[in-house]
Order: C-alpha cells, then sequence, then structure tokens
C-alpha cells in the first residue's frame, strides 16, 4: 500500500510540475468564472455579474426554466467544448510523456529494483495519470455544483457525474496513447494514434448515429423502403462501433444522468426549445434525444472499457515483460 | 562459515537478436565485502546487476541472493540499488528523491523521515535537499542516488559507477561511505572503470570480458600472484649486465631491474650479479601488480584466447 500511495504522490508531484496543468486549470478557472457570472432577476438574465442584462420573459428568477438553461449551458456548450474536448486534448499532450519518461534508462531501474510488482507499478502509474483529468474536471464541476445552488437555488448533485464520465473519456484515449508508448517509447505517436482513434470514434458515432436516425426514428417514417434497406447497414456499423471506444456517446450519458427539476434526463428538445421560443415545434427535436439515448449505458460504457481494458492489458504484458 | 550473500551459477543472458550479453556467469560474493566487477564496456557489468535487481529478466539463472533465488522480489526489500547513470525526475527535490525510494520499500513516511534527515546529511546534501533535482550538478545527483539507495538499510547494495560525474572530495567520501557500510556488515557490490578507486576500498574482483569471468578472487591473492621485485641502481645499467640479468630471468629498464615472484630468494641471485659487477643498489622493493595491470592483462588474454 506505501508504494501504491508513493506512485500516487508523485504522479500528483509530476502533473503539478507541469506548465500545461496550470494553463488547463487557469482556463477552467476562467470559464468556470464566465458561468458563475450568469444570474437571473426578476426581468430577466444578466451575464458578467450583471453588467449586461438581457430581458426574458420566461427565463426569470425563480422560473422553472431558468435552471434547465443553467444545466443546459454546462452540459450543451461547457461539457462537450471545453472539458471533452480542449482539456482533453491538453490532457493527452500533458501525459503523454510520462510512461516514455518513466521508461527511460536510468530512471526506471529505481522503480523495477524495488519489492513491487511491475504490474502493480504499471497500473498505478497509469491510474495516476489520470489523475490530471479528474482535478481539472472535479474542480470545475464543484465549481458548477456552487453555481447552481447560487445561481438557480437548488442543490443538484447530478452534475457531478459529469467528473467520472470526463475522466472515463479521457482514460479510453490514455489507454492507446500508454499502449503505444509502451510499444515504441514515443510521446508524439502516442498522442497522434490517440487522435487517430478519437476521429474513428466520432465517425463512427456519425455513420450509426445517422443511420439509426433514418432506420428508426420519425426522421425517415417517410420512406419505409429506405428504412428496411438502411437496417442492415445500422447493424453493420453498430457492429463496427461496438469495437471502438465511444467518447461522444459517454459524455452524453451525462445528459441521461443529469437530474432536472426532479426528472432524471437532460431534454435536448426543453433546452432548445427555451433557447428558440417558438422558433421549433414541439416535438420537434424528440428525436434527437431519442438518438442520443439509441444505445445503452451499458453498452456505451461496457464495451469502451473492454477497450480500454484490452489496450491496457497488452501495454501491462509489454511493460511486465519488458528488458529495461 | 557464513553463506554467501551471492552465490551465482550459469547466469545467462541472450538479447533479441541473439546478442549473448552473458555466456554463463558463476560468482560467490561472501558477506560483508566490498566486491568489485570490473570490465571493459560491453562485458555485461551492468546487465549482470539488472538481473539481480529484477530490471533484466535472465535467459538463464541459478544461485541465491541473500539466500533467496534471483528473481524474488521480496528479497529486493534487503538491497539498494544506484543504477548507472541514475536519471531522478526534474520535479522532485533531492529530499523527495530519497523519500520516493522509501516508499518504494515499503518503508512508511513516518518511519522514512529521520533516516532520510540523516542520509542527506551523511552525502553531504543537507542543504540542497529542498531544491529541485534539475538544478543539481552530476556529482550531486550522484550523492543524492547513493542516499535513495541506502534508504532502506540494505544488507546488499548494487552500485553501479558511483563515482561518476563526482570529484575527487566526493570521491573520497564515497569510499569512506563504502568502507563505513563494510564495518557495519553490509555487503558492496561495486560496478567500475575507475580501477584505481576500486583498489582501495575493494576485497575481492570479478574481471569481466565479453559476458565471461575471466579472474575473480581476492584482490590481494590475485596481485599477489603477480608480485615483482624491482632493483632500482644508481647508474644506467650497460648492455653486458642487461644481457645477464635477462639470463636469470630478469628484465631491465634504464637503472631498473624487474623480477617477477613473491618469493624473496628469486631476487637474490640477482642481487649477486649486480654487485659482482660493482653496481651501487639504491634501493629492493616488492612492488605488487596494479588493479589496473591486472585488468589490462586478463582483458588482453581474454582477447588472445578468442583470436581464430
Amino acid at each position: 500500500m506505501t508504494a501504491i500511495v508513493t506512485l500516487l504522490i508523485d504522479s500528483y508531484r509530476l502533473l503539478k510540475a507541469r506548465v500545461l496543468f496550470w494553463i488547463t486549470l487557469g482556463i477552467s478557472g476562467l470559464v468556470g468564472l464566465v458561468y458563475l457570472s450568469i444570474g437571473f432577476n426578476d426581468s430577466g438574465m444578466t451575464l458578467f455579474f450583471g453588467l449586461i442584462p438581457l430581458e426574458h420573459s420566461e427565463l426569470r428568477r425563480g422560473s422553472e426554466l431558468a435552471e434547465l438553461f443553467y444545466i443546459g449551458i454546462f452540459t450543451k456548450f461547457i461539457v462537450p467544448l471545453w472539458i471533452t474536448w480542449i482539456a482533453i486534448i491538453l490532457g493527452l499532450i500533458s501525459t503523454a510523456s510520462i510512461f516514455p519518461d518513466f521508461m527511460t534508462e536510468g530512471s526506471i531501474e529505481l522503480s523495477l529494483s524495488k519489492p513491487v510488482h511491475r504490474l502493480k507499478v504499471f497500473l498505478t502509474k497509469y491510474v495516476g495519470s489520470l489523475l490530471f483529468m479528474f482535478i481539472q474536471v472535479g474542480l470545475f464541476t464543484v465549481l458548477v455544483f456552487l453555481a447552481l445552488r447560487w445561481r438557480v437555488g437548488t442543490w443538484n448533485p447530478s452534475v457531478l457525474w459529469m467528473v467520472p464520465l470526463s475522466v472515463l473519456v479521457f482514460s479510453y484515449l490514455y489507454a492507446v496513447v500508454v499502449l503505444v508508448n509502451v510499444m515504441t517509447r514515443s510521446t508524439l505517436a502516442g498522442i497522434l494514434f490517440a487522435l487517430l482513434i478519437w476521429f474513428m470514434s466520432f465517425v463512427m458515432n456519425f455513420v450509426e448515429g445517422n443511420l439509426y436516425t433514418y432506420a428508426f426514428t420519425d426522421a425517415g417514417k417517410d420512406d419505409p423502403e429506405m428504412q428496411e434497406m438502411l437496417k442492415p447497414w445500422y447493424r453493420g456499423s453498430r457492429l463496427a462501433y461496438t469495437v471502438i471506444p465511444k467518447t461522444k456517446q459517454t459524455t452524453e450519458f451525462g445528459d441521461r444522468m443529469i437530474k432536472v427539476k426532479g426528472k432524471q434526463g437532460f431534454s435536448t428538445e426543453d433546452f432548445t426549445g427555451i433557447i428558440f421560443g417558438g422558433m421549433i415545434q414541439e416535438g420537434g427535436l424528440e428525436g434527437v434525444d431519442q438518438v442520443m439515448r439509441r444505445n445503452s449505458g451499458f453498452y456505451v460504457i461496457g464495451s469502451s472499457l473492454l477497450f480500454e481494458g484490452a489496450l491496457v492489458a497488452i501495454a501491462a504484458g509489454i511493460f511486465c515483460r519488458r528488458d529495461f | 562459515m557464513e553463506p554467501p550473500v551471492l552465490d551465482l551459477r550459469h547466469v545467462r543472458k541472450i538479447y533479441k537478436g541473439r546478442v549473448e550479453a552473458l555466456r554463463g556467469i558463476a560468482l560467490e560474493v561472501p558477506k560483508g565485502s566490498v566486491f568489485g566487477l570490473l570490465g571493459p564496456n560491453g562485458a555485461g557489468k551492468s546487465t549482470l546487476v539488472k538481473i539481480l535487481t529484477t530490471v533484466i529478466r535472465p535467459t538463464k539463472c541459478e544461485g541465491t541472493m541473500l539466500g533467496h533465488p534471483v528473481g524474488h522480489k521480496p528479497t529486493l526489500r534487503r538491497i539498494g540499488y544506484l543504477p548507472e547513470n541514475a536519471r531522478f525526475p526534474g520535479y522532485l527535490s533531492g529530499r523527495q528523491v530519497v523519500e520516493y525510494s522509501a516508499g518504494l520499500a515499503g518503508i512508511p513516511s513516518r518511519r522514512a523521515r529521520p533516516r532520510v534527515d540523516e542520509l542527506l546529511e551523511l552525502v553531504g546534501m543537507k542543504d540542497w535537499a529542498q531544491r529541485k533535482v534539475r538544478t543539481y550538478s552530476k556529482g550531486m545527483k550522484q550523492r543524492v542516488g547513493l542516499a535513495q539507495a541506502l534508504v532502506n538499510d540494505p544488507e546488499l547494495l548494487f552500485l553501479d559507477e558511483p563515482t561518476d560525474g563526482v570529484d575527487p572530495e566526493g570521491r573520497r567520501e564515497i569510499r569512506i561511505i563504502i568502507d563505513e557500510m563494510r564495518s557495519e556488515g553490509r555487503t558492496i557490490f561495486v560496478n567500475t572503470h575507475l580501477l584505481s578507486e576500486l583498489e582501495q576500498v575493494a576485497d575481492r574482483v570479478a574481471i569481466l570480458s565479453k559476458g565471461e569471468v575471466v579472474r575473480a578472487g581476492d584482490l590481494m591473492e590475485l596481485t599477489k600472484a603477480r608480485q615483482e621485485f624491482e632493483i632500482v641502481v644508481a647508474s644506467e645499467i650497460g648492455e653486458e649486465l642487461a644481457a645477464a640479468l635477462r639470463e636469470k630471468g630478469a628484465t631491465t629498464e634504464a637503472r631498473t631491474v624487474l623480477s617477477r615472484g613473491a618469493n624473496p630468494e628469486v631476487v637474490q641471485p640477482l642481487i649477486d650479479l649486480l654487485r659482482a659487477r660493482g653496481a651501487i643498489i639504491q634501493s629492493i622493493q616488492p612492488k605488487r601488480m596494479s588493479l589496473e595491470e591486472l585488468f589490462l592483462e586478463a582483458v588482453e588474454e581474454a582477447r588472445a584466447e578468442n583470436r581464430p
């Protein structure tokens, strides 16, 4: 246990020593501050701590929609743009050199010559690297949690789901980095392969999602023949999609876990309805929510974890058998 | 008699690509000794130490280390190791490096703290302990490396090129530390190419060449076996006298006569001859072969044997 704690403390020290860690934390703080600056009064909402007032008939202090809107900014803008996009890229760049540095001659001997099994060293180092994302998202989400209480008056612990989910998304990609690191000892190759897998995941999610949309939702109901034709294509795409990590859907799973107005699940339709008012017909975005929920959480996270587990197992196997 | 700390037989290592780094090493290291492993670059010295510290997996290895088979992880609790060209993370301070080593050895931080202080003082790094390692000179890194190797109070200490990059004063201090360790009953296994350093502390040595032990034994015995007597005369030795001396098995150079052998009897006929020819003898002294000479001779012999 002492060895595990030592390795984790070392990981924390290593992350603290990275400039990108502080840059990311600084940007997170800034984004959090901007989020916190959004408030509501009797005539509508305000930006930058009341500097810019925006009149709105529905979004007012104490209105039911205010909470939905406030959470929506977090789940629909901040999470997909900042946390699971830019912060992850910065995280990958920041942590991609951890294993190559650790495996350098003259450095690795210090750890492997100790009475700790190599597998334990490897796994602890791996988990320690995930601290980057955990600390970043953890601090940010706690800020959001407090902001919700301050701005809309509710304690909503369900937003904290974003912490494990974001760390999960990061870990899928970090597993790719580590496997490539262990095989090639190259930092750059690790980042490039992780970005490639991420891109493939994005493309596969797009293809599988769209095939589902036209094969199974109202979007394709006008052409039943086409729907029937697309179904086998969908099944094929889903099979391929199963073996790669589902980064976007894991993030979107957060929407399902968040509780708004006592109801589980954040509705894109409701949120978009607030923003665009009467511009969107009632029920017009039901399909969007349906597509987001097309795969079970067990499938999305389970299959992604299997992917991650397989990669980590191969990397661990190489690490444990290698002569350094 | 106490069993040896290291008792190795048939240690072989073949790397991928069929490079044979070790070709059946057999070694015995007695408890409480300073053991020096010598060899030219690429002889397999570091490979052997890495096998013993589980950094490298042997192709074959029989024998024991501290009474357990080589590779037995819990035994590593009782050993210390300073690798060659040790690289400590630049983001850690010297103190944190030693604490890290203690933690991995399973020593809780509360227990490690006084030991860390004591060791940093011992290696002369107490005043620099809070500074980041990236600001250290090579010699300072070696000192911290020595401290981290000692943090678990090891019975067996592996030092791979411990004086690399260390200034003369630091080398002397490291020698003193090694002496102290020995007097405390620890066994020190030193890999080095600084033969003069090793000669001052080692009890036993082994010379590796191309993955094989070509000489091994007690340092005094090995150098004594090649003992010489050196006779220095007042004036240059003439050709005629030199030829007569050569007939009696001696070699000459300017005013010096060298006679091989540990027994003083061998030198008596040479003294008689010199005196009979009127040479004035200034000094006669037994001269041991230096470790460097022993090393060069052993390596050269090994090379000659391998030549087609």
